[in-house]
């Protein structure tokens, strides 16, 4: 089994570092991508040139609501449109806690919500826990190539 | 239709409940009632015959005629200036917020344009506040997560130095930076808070009877269940029914009951109690009372005050904001919050609600 990459979408190079540092203190092996934007995120996902079979599809995507350019949640919306892109576990991870914007997730797609703890402390677990179930525990879809609905 | 008489429209618009006036083809003033001549200040003497610019602000003098010889080419019946902030103007020059409805009436002497004026100062201001109400609260929630995010940067190096660069930093710059991450998490709290406000400013209310008592013996048995060690002599009141919103009004209930318990910490025969107070015209008023620390009445006033604590933070930790949370959703319900207490004497806190009428 190839390691595939986590997708990690963060505008705020600060909070982009202390999860890349929080990953390491997991013992999290798997490569993780940084798109900086919504856009950055979709153009990693759905590739321009050819039909994308080059990129490895990631084995987890964490998602900030709050983006440049496009949202969280249009990127979910997109992903959600394309069979492709539908299986990919998605944890939106964010600041916010307001009932908009949890729901707003749920309903286009997330797959799970966490909200960004300020102690770092905290936030390294909660990062922890994410790894353990999205990577070792959960059973991520089959890759059969594009389903034909 | 039939024409209508002159003195037959006169009467009718006396009898109108709005400011009315009618004009002519020419845009003179043929008709005023009783209600125009107080709402613009002017005797009708003054006014007939005037063209009907005289009552219109002048900075919509110039461009007024035209849209007045608009209104004759089609005249049916509608408000004037849709979309528009209309006003009108005074005898002595003030203005007022106007909402204006046009129509053409057809009299023995040929059409006039019947218009009726309302001053609306009043609901304009209500809209205004409404709208800088939403745009306060988008704004509160902007910042409010805009805050965190370089919160979350202070703590996270901060606990980064301590854990790789600890020994480098030696005690003293250990515990510097143990109060940085301390620091970050309480304003995290502050924000938090600030969020918490604008949701209860924003939330509907769904009032429905709740029994006050039976909550607050639900939440005096939670808190004791968090520090079982410690004996506190609840007396709570049953079958205290108000119309409230549950969720809110337990959050009062919580934030009192909980005070109550951080403040009795120092006291082995703590008691705290639960009850109704008597009190006028069908409303309930409850009561928290303690034997704890209590407060200087002098700074009673501040006490319901966002951020505001009266107590060193080393003896009663707090953020100060549970006060306010509970005066915020109090006043959502229409009723008050007041306190009573001295240093040492413990503290009874009041507020009131809407009693539920027995059937």
């Amino acid at each position: 089994m190839t390691s595939q990459p986590i997708l990690l979408v963060e505008d705020n190079p600060d909070d982009e570092a202390l999860t890349l540092r929080a990953f390491e203190k997991s013992n999290i092996s798997n490569e993780v991508i940084v798109a900086r934007d919504g856009a950055e995120a979709l153009a990693y996902l759905f590739p321009a040139d050819g039909d994308g079979n080059g990129v490895p599809r990631p084995a987890l995507i964490l998602l900030d609501l709050n983006l440049p350019k496009v949202g969280g949640l249009e990127v979910l919306r997109k992903m959600q449109a394309d069979a492709r892109t539908r299986v990919i576990p998605v944890v939106v991870l964010t600041s916010s806690k307001q009932e908009e914007d949890i729901l707003d997730s749920y309903r286009s797609g997330a797959n799970a919500y966490v909200r960004k703890p300020v102690k770092f402390s905290d936030f390294a677990d909660a990062v922890r826990a994410l790894g353990v179930f999205w990577l070792l525990l959960n059973e991520p879809a089959p890759s059969r190539g594009p389903e034909s609905d | 239709l039939t024409p209508l008489a002159n003195g037959t429209l006169a009467a009718l618009l006396e009898a109108a409940p709005d400011a009315m006036v009618c004009i002519a083809a020419d845009g003179r003033l043929v008709l005023v009632n009783a209600q125009a001549e107080q709402l613009f200040g002017y005797e009708r003497a003054e006014l007939i015959g005037q063209p009907v610019e005289i009552l219109v602000p002048d900075a919509a003098r110039a461009v007024h005629p035209g849209h007045r010889a608009g209104y004759v080419a089609d005249p049916r019946h509608r408000p004037m200036g849709a979309g528009l902030s209309l006003a009108g103007r005074r005898r002595d020059a003030s203005t007022f917020a106007a909402d204006v409805s046009l129509s053409a009436i057809d009299t023995d002497e040929g059409i006039l344009v019947a218009a009726a004026i309302r001053d609306v100062t009043a609901q304009r201001r209500i809209k205004d506040l409404e709208r800088s109400n939403r745009d306060l609260e988008s704004f509160i929630y902007t910042v409010s997560h805009d805050l965190r995010a370089p919160l979350r940067a202070l703590s996270g190096y901060s606990e980064l130095l301590l854990e790789e660069y600890g020994g480098v930093l030696g005690e003293e710059g250990r515990g510097y930076a143990e109060r940085i991450v301390a620091v970050s998490e309480h304003m995290g709290e502050l924000i938090d808070y600030l969020l918490q406000l604008s949701r209860v400013s924003r939330a509907e209310l769904h009032l429905q009877s709740v029994d006050l008592g039976g909550e607050a013996a639900q939440i005096a048995k939670e808190i004791q269940r968090r520090e079982p060690l410690r004996h506190v002599c609840f007396t709570i009141q049953r079958q205290v029914q108000a119309l409230a919103d549950r969720r809110l009004i337990v959050t009062v209930l919580q934030n009192l009951l909980d005070n109550a318990w951080k403040f009795t910490s120092g006291r082995d025969d703590a008691s705290i109690e639960f009850g109704t107070a008597p009190s006028g015209d069908g409303a309930v008023c409850c009561y928290v009372r303690d034997n704890g620390a209590g407060f200087d009445p002098a700074y009673a006033g501040k006490l319901f005050q966002p951020f505001q604590r009266l107590h060193a933070a080393r003896d009663f930790p707090g953020a100060g904001t549970g006060l306010a949370s509970v005066r915020q959703i109090v006043q959502r319900h229409g009723g008050q919050v007041w306190a009573e207490g001295a240093v040492g004497g413990g503290a009874t806190f009041y507020f009131t609600l809407d009693g539920k009428e027995s059937a």
